[in-house]
């Protein structure tokens, strides 16, 4: 079979046994890879209402047709499950080598059932699958310490995914790394795999991934590579990467700021992309991607050199401007600590920065104040080993914002904190994360992109933002069934030139977008059967109507009523009842083959 | 001769190169079999290309007790932009090392003396296989080059261009 290995690998943690099984190929034709086959897996696999903390929650290791092939970008893997934090569908997206490694191992995919009754770490070379204890050596380890020594104890060209001791202890934003740097963030995936007591999973491939006429595919995609990927349209991706957005974003007064309390940072000029490339020691890039945008640096702190990549826009955000930090080698450490111990930087500078909220208005002594950074250095360990202050902080922003009566303070969506973009300064962003299929998320649509970085969408108003939302949600459900990642600026007429080479025919554009429709309709049925309702697509009240006072959006709101009205008018577009329920005409219209 | 060399400095990890040569050779995408590779932790970033010197070291023929392993006269015309470009122009001569299937015997003499790990046993063939400037138009250069990274290229010294004539 070309480009599909047309393997399942699945995992029991709790017999310890693995099995394969084929790949549904009818599925792969509906809904392509990535986020397509993840979601009608989980539709088919997790019964209806399950409780995520159940052993019986999988995690799901999706690969897109194109990994482990020249296609740049398409690498990525994406990490999925019913998030125990927004108790909806969580996709995550990762780069790095794994889902190219698990290509050549063999398959398009893992299921991780069940819950082993010590600490394990599964070794997978080839088609031979072992467990191995993770205790006394693996377990507790470092993320760069575990992979460091599966290399060295399995295979020294293994490929390892695994959760640092925030995942052991089940924080709720414990991630899952690969390649050290490259984390699948957000919703708690790595608080599930510790859970089923998984430490690490180390793969080594030495299969291949058919493509048809190898030859003429090579000769074809230098072609799409000169014409699409290396164009001076994605050259910032290189020459900067995502620390060119600070001056943008706070430019714009949507830079999160001392707990979303102001939009413009007056530090950020020492957290932008110039004083980034101050400290670059080199370009580094995923598996299989021409445009390198990742930065690897080192800065001396406390009297010891940090090195490392990222951090990149969000970990800027949250980690920095909304603690009031400035400093630029405290932000390095602070986010090699929260790669080392396993967190998402989003949510661990969200709610560290609502700490600092709580403690600064007096309602409850954290001992952390913004821009303050010994105590800012101390906090990854206490909240990933929850230890001292880390205990209440591991309720998340919601409940811990909940638990001093000031739920206001918390800027979450779903319970899943927001990334770095206040929709004070650019309004369609409001939208974006309340309609967001898996919580407060930046990556399903991004008004940003023409509100503050090319201008050519006022950021201001909240007219034909529905639309740029829908628009928005499904090219990029589309473009995480390849799985590309957003830093090629690709269009539909790329994929399907693309997908060509898959399907051996011609290709449209309109079967593409309405792929892209279909996998938003269908997550938007998981997320419904499992107690969503309308009521969920709220986002923080104060973003909607308390303005900055000053900065560039000082003084704007949406405002309640407007948010509401644009809220139902997303749902009529989508083709949704007022409730946000997609119609039955809508699914068959999309051919969605499932129904609530 | 001409041969291709890994910059370790500009090299940013990122695999294409052995992506494209296990396409190339084996006619999908088997990076375990590339001709050529960069070792890469991804940590520390550290990283070390691994290619073929070709007669430039020629230990792998020196030892081959079969005469195996075969001086082959090429014209190396990379498409597209490379850095050596200017140096070299649109091709050059030179030689490759090739494996004669039909002489090895898969001993393992080679594999032994390599220094710098790029002649193995093929995992299906049981015969050596190496790089061959894909018959002149290497794909690692192909999928490296361009102008953002610039780490696979094409190595002419002085010395290869008198003993290629060129």
């Amino acid at each position: 079979m070309d480009f599909y290995q047309g393997n399942v690998l699945r995992i029991d943690m709790g017999a310890m046994t693995s099995a394969v099984e084929p790949l549904n190929m009818d599925w792969a034709q509906l809904y392509i890879g990535g986020k397509g086959l993840l979601l009608r897996y989980m539709w088919e696999e997790i019964p209806p209402g399950l409780d995520p903390w159940s052993a019986e929650n999988p995690v799901f290791l999706m690969t897109g047709p194109f990994a482990g092939t020249n296609v740049s970008t398409a690498s990525r893997l994406v990490v999925g499950c019913k998030s125990p934090v927004t108790g909806v569908l969580n996709d995550s997206y990762v780069g790095g080598s794994f889902a190219p490694e698990l290509k050549f191992a063999g398959y398009d995919a893992i299921i991780i059932t069940g819950r082993a009754a010590r600490p394990t770490v599964v070794t997978i070379k080839d088609d031979v699958v072992e467990f191995r204890p993770a205790e006394p050596k693996y377990w507790g380890m470092k993320t760069s310490e575990v992979e460091e020594a599966l290399r060295e104890d399995f295979d020294p060209k293994a490929k390892v995914l695994s959760i640092g001791p925030a995942g052991e202890k089940k924080i709720p934003w414990a991630c899952v790394s690969t390649d050290q740097y490259h984390k699948a963030g957000r919703g708690g995936h790595g608080a599930l795999l510790g859970d089923k007591n998984l430490k690490a999973i180390a793969i080594r491939g030495t299969g291949s991934v058919s493509v048809g006429d190898a030859k003429a595919f090579l000769a074809d995609l230098r072609r799409i590579h000169e014409q699409y990927v290396l164009t001076d349209d994605n050259y910032w991706v290189h020459e900067e990467g995502t620390p060119i957005l600070v001056d943008l974003v706070n430019g714009a007064g949507a830079f999160p700021t001392r707990n979303w309390s102001e939009g413009e940072f007056e530090g950020a000029g020492n957290l932008n992309s110039e004083s980034f490339q101050k400290i670059r020691i080199k370009k580094r890039a995923c598996y299989q991607c021409a445009l390198a945008c990742r930065n690897f640096h080192g800065v001396e702190q406390g009297g010891e050199m940090v090195r490392g990549e990222g951090p990149e826009y969000e970990t800027i955000a949250l980690c920095g401007a909304n603690c009031g930090v400035d400093d630029i080698a405290a932000l390095m450490r602070f986010n090699e600590l929260c790669d080392e111990w396993g967190m998402d930087t989003i949510s661990t500078g969200s709610v560290l920065g609502l700490a600092m909220d709580l403690t600064e208005k007096g309602i409850k002594d954290f001992g952390v104040h913004f821009g303050e950074v010994d105590s800012y250095l101390k906090a990854p360990e206490l909240m990933a080993t929850r230890t001292g202050i880390g205990e209440e902080l591991a309720l998340g922003s919601k409940h811990l914002a909940e638990k001093y009566g000031v739920p206001e303070l918390a800027m979450e969506v779903k319970n899943l904190e927001l990334p770095g973009y206040d929709p004070r300064g650019t309004f369609g962003m409001s939208l974006s994360y309340s309609t967001s299929d898996r919580g407060g998320c930046h990556m399903r649509s991004y008004p940003v992109g023409d509100e503050i970085i090319t201008g050519d969408e006022p950021a201001d108003t909240m007219e034909g933002k529905a639309a740029y939302n829908i628009n928005g949600q499904n090219f990029s459900s589309m473009k995480y069934l390849g799985i590309w990642c957003d830093f090629w600026a690709i269009d539909l007429d790329q994929m399907s030139q693309l997908l060509k080479h898959v399907w051996k025919r011609d290709v449209t554009e309109e079967e593409l977008a309405l792929a892209g429709e279909r996998v938003w309709n269908l997550g938007r049925l998981f997320n419904l059967r499992e107690g969503m309702t309308a009521a969920d697509d709220y986002l923080p009240e104060l973003l909607l109507t308390k303005p900055h006072k000053r900065g560039p959006s000082a003084g704007r709101t949406i405002g309640k009523d407007v948010f509401a009205e644009k809220t139902m008018e997303y749902y009529q577009l989508r083709g949704w009842d007022e409730n946000g329920v997609p119609t039955e005409e809508k699914l068959a219209g999309l051919g969605v083959d499932v129904r609530l | 001769m001409p041969h291709v060399m890994i910059s370790s400095k500009k090299c940013t990890g990122c695999h294409m190169c052995e992506l494209a040569c296990s396409a190339y050779h084996e006619g999908a995408y088997r990076p375990s079999v590339a001709r050529l590779f960069a070792d890469v932790n991804p940590t520390t970033a550290e990283i070390k290309g691994h290619t073929c010197l070709q007669t430039a070291c020629a230990k792998c023929q020196d030892v081959c007790p079969h005469d195996a392993i075969v001086t082959k006269r090429i014209t190396i015309a990379p498409k597209g932009d490379f850095a050596s470009k200017e140096k070299i122009g649109d091709s050059v001569e030179g030689y490759a090392l090739v494996v004669d299937e039909s002489k090895c015997t898969n001993c393992g003499e080679c594999y032994d003396v390599c220094p710098t790990g790029v002649i193995h046993e093929h995992p299906d063939r049981h015969v050596a296989f190496k790089c061959d400037l894909c018959d002149g138009d290497p794909q690692c250069i192909a999928f490296c080059q361009n102008k953002y990274v610039l780490a696979v290229d094409l190595k002419v010294d002085k010395m290869d261009r008198e003993l290629a004539g060129a």
